[in-house]
């Protein structure tokens, strides 16, 4: 294994430079009203492909993981039978309004992969689990003992073909958003 | 490749439509960029953010590395290094014979490509299916990416439905966006469900907590990642970043500064393997910690990668990725190729604007380092004859007041006078493709020698 030679030449190679860590960042966010981070994080989510919904509008039934029974339930499924997944319903964590992204993580998920093999993803919000911006998405995140986290800001798309946006590439073809 | 820049891009403007579409295409990236940075009025400081935390890995590296490896590890994953490409590619058959594995999805990653992993597994007989479009249109076509985050972008539809009528079967003729794209998704489903072995690339690589961050919009990473048991993620050693608040300042950028979106639709943290699956993060030098000690060049060791400054790129927008003929093209490419043994045209295939230093998130001065090169070049006599010949006849001329004064009255006759054929003569390599501007009656000196409003004589 080459670890030893690559360290032995980073530590030759690096500059000596006295800098220290980069600033602490004391970034702070704009100080966004509740109902106005709400109505940036619609506009946003809106922009990259993402719908505001109700439970009653919905057109399908999904597969609600928000009932411990059926995340026990669907825990040890095959990927057959997750590929056959048409919608579920998961309750997402928080969301960023600068950007319309909604996080979730392993405690969420009954399996990592249905948030993208799901044709149809319904994720339930606390209008008031909205933060300003990614910098305070960061600062609340826990990852320690969580082995996976994603942030999702719409469906999935492409624009691969001659820049035509295309939704569903590989992931959910549709997002919908309750809040 | 054995063809230089300007052949290679003499080829791409010879179809004039397309190279007009795709230089028009890259623009309107560029300005859904504009937009997207004008939207954050702290647009210049996060760029300045990202530029110090960058330079503050960089002096830190060993420890950041280190601290990264024991945290992955406690985390379950297994981490390998490896010095080169060779090791690099050696490492992936090794992880991929271990587990047996027949079915191998990829998703993007410039790294493999670097390393040139597809095309050594198959002289292994291993076969990897790349998974984002773009990069499943090329593969098919037995192409190289043309643009880091567009890989396909030098296509057309036309050619891309015939390639999928082809390999997939598609209707012949249609080439529909939406059409093929779901008939990849169809194809590329079955990929995903049978695949024992994930590969990705990666954005960010968290010291303080042993995670990996992929950015995708398709959503390949994770279906891959999360079907197949084993995932296996590879990174060049510069990814790192000190903290995972720092996530904050480089997830805000890269998006925004790379298509214009404010976020991609998936930002995934892989910190340990599902259960009862494995995860590698496999960590490559392959040039890099020699790039550390040179002053020159090491700021280009903080590219993230967002493809800004190939968008912007006058030069890049009008002669294709494939013109450079190295595996990045663009600005950040001409810096990156191992010039010395190879590429020694690609920094001259710069007009030295500045764009791309001025789009670059994390403030790289790209347009100083292609001037560094060229000089380095010049001097190591990796430059064509001819260049260095007429660079030495410029030296001579511009040295002397009294010979730049009779050449600028040489060349004002010379334009106006001599028949066209003697003035592109195919030493005038300029002239190829460019016409020469009319020639003034008078030097600028003359004309403000009698115009100069204070009459003040000056020599
Ligand atoms: S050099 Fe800068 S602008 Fe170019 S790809 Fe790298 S980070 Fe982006």
């Amino acid at each position: 294994m080459s670890k030893k030679t690559i360290l032995q030449a980073i530590r030759r190679n690096k500059p000596q430079s006295t800098m220290q860590s980069a600033q602490e960042d004391n970034y702070r966010s704009p100080s966004w009203s509740q109902e106005e981070c709400k109505s940036l994080f619609i506009k946003n989510l809106q922009l990259q492909g993402g719908e505001i919904g109700t439970l009653a509008e919905l057109q399908t039934q999904p597969v609600d993981f928000t009932r411990e029974d059926l995340r026990a339930e669907y825990a040890n499924a095959p990927l057959e039978k997750l590929n056959r997944l048409e919608s579920v319903l998961i309750e997402g964590n928080f969301g960023v309004a600068e950007n319309g992204a909604i996080w979730l993580e392993d405690k969420d998920l009954p399996q990592r992969i249905i948030p993208f093999i799901t044709q149809q993803l319904i994720i339930r919000l606390h209008p008031s689990a909205i933060v300003a911006t990614m910098h305070d998405a960061y600062r609340k995140i826990n990852l320690t003992g969580t082995g996976y986290g994603v942030f999702i800001s719409g469906p999935s798309k492409t624009a691969d073909i001659e820049q035509c946006l295309v939704y569903g590439a590989h992931g959910a073809v549709k997002l919908t958003v309750i809040l | 490749m054995n063809s230089t820049h300007a052949e290679n891009a003499a080829q791409f403007l010879a179809d004039e439509p397309r190279a007009n579409w795709h230089d028009e295409t890259l623009w309107i990236v560029r300005q859904k960029r504009d937009k997207a940075a004008a939207n954050i009025p702290e647009w210049e400081r996060l760029r300045q953010q990202a530029s110090a935390i960058k330079d503050e890995v960089l002096a830190n590296l060993d420890v950041y590395l280190e601290q990264f490896e024991a945290a992955a590890i406690k985390n379950g994953a297994t981490v390998f290094w490896a010095a080169d490409a060779a090791e690099f590619n050696q490492i992936m058959l090794n992880i991929i014979r271990r587990h047996k594995a027949k079915n191998i999805v990829k998703s993007k990653s410039m790294l493999t490509e670097e390393c040139g992993l597809n095309r050594f597994l198959q002289s292994q007989g291993v076969e990897v299916v790349d998974t984002d479009l773009g990069e499943r249109i090329i593969q098919f076509r037995h192409e190289a990416p043309s643009h880091i985050v567009l890989p396909a972008i030098h296509l057309k539809r036309q050619e891309i439905g015939e390639t999928f009528h082809e390999k997939l079967g598609t209707e012949a003729g249609n080439s529909d966006p939406t059409y093929l794209t779901r008939a990849a998704r169809k194809h590329l489903r079955e990929k995903f469900l049978a695949a024992e072995i994930a590969i990705t690339g990666v954005n960010f690589a968290v010291a303080e907590t042993g995670s990996v961050v992929v950015c995708t919009n398709e959503g390949n990473a994770d279906m891959g990642v999360q079907s197949a048991p084993v995932q296996i993620h590879c990174m060049g050693l510069e990814k790192i970043l000190p903290r995972q608040t720092d996530l904050g300042v480089f997830t805000r950028l890269l998006a925004r500064n790379a298509t214009g979106q404010a976020v991609t639709s998936y930002t995934s943290h892989y910190m340990q393997p599902k259960p009862e699956g494995a995860m590698y993060i496999v960590i490559v030098d392959n040039g890099r910690s020699a790039r550390l000690a040179n002053p020159k060049y090491i700021q280009s060791l903080k590219c993230i990668r967002c493809g800004g400054c190939m968008n912007t790129c006058p030069v890049y927008r009008r002669s294709g990725g494939h013109s450079y003929g190295y595996v990045i093209p663009g600005p950040i490419g001409s810096i990156l190729a191992p010039h010395t043994h190879h590429y020694p045209d690609l920094p001259f295939a710069s007009s030295l604007c500045g764009s791309c230093s001025n789009v670059c998130p994390v403030k790289i001065e790209i347009h100083e380092q292609l001037y560094h090169w060229r000089q380095d070049l010049m001097q190591h006599r990796q430059t064509s004859w001819l260049k260095r010949m007429a660079m030495k006849a410029t030296g001579i001329a511009l040295s002397g007041n009294r010979r730049y004064n009779t050449l600028g009255a040489v060349a004002r006759w010379a334009v106006a006078h001599l028949p066209r054929k003697l003035l592109y003569l195919p030493v005038n390599t300029w002239g190829v493709g460019r016409e020469l501007p009319q020639a003034p009656q008078q030097s600028f000196k003359a004309w403000y020698k009698t115009n100069n409003p204070s009459k003040k004589q000056t020599s």
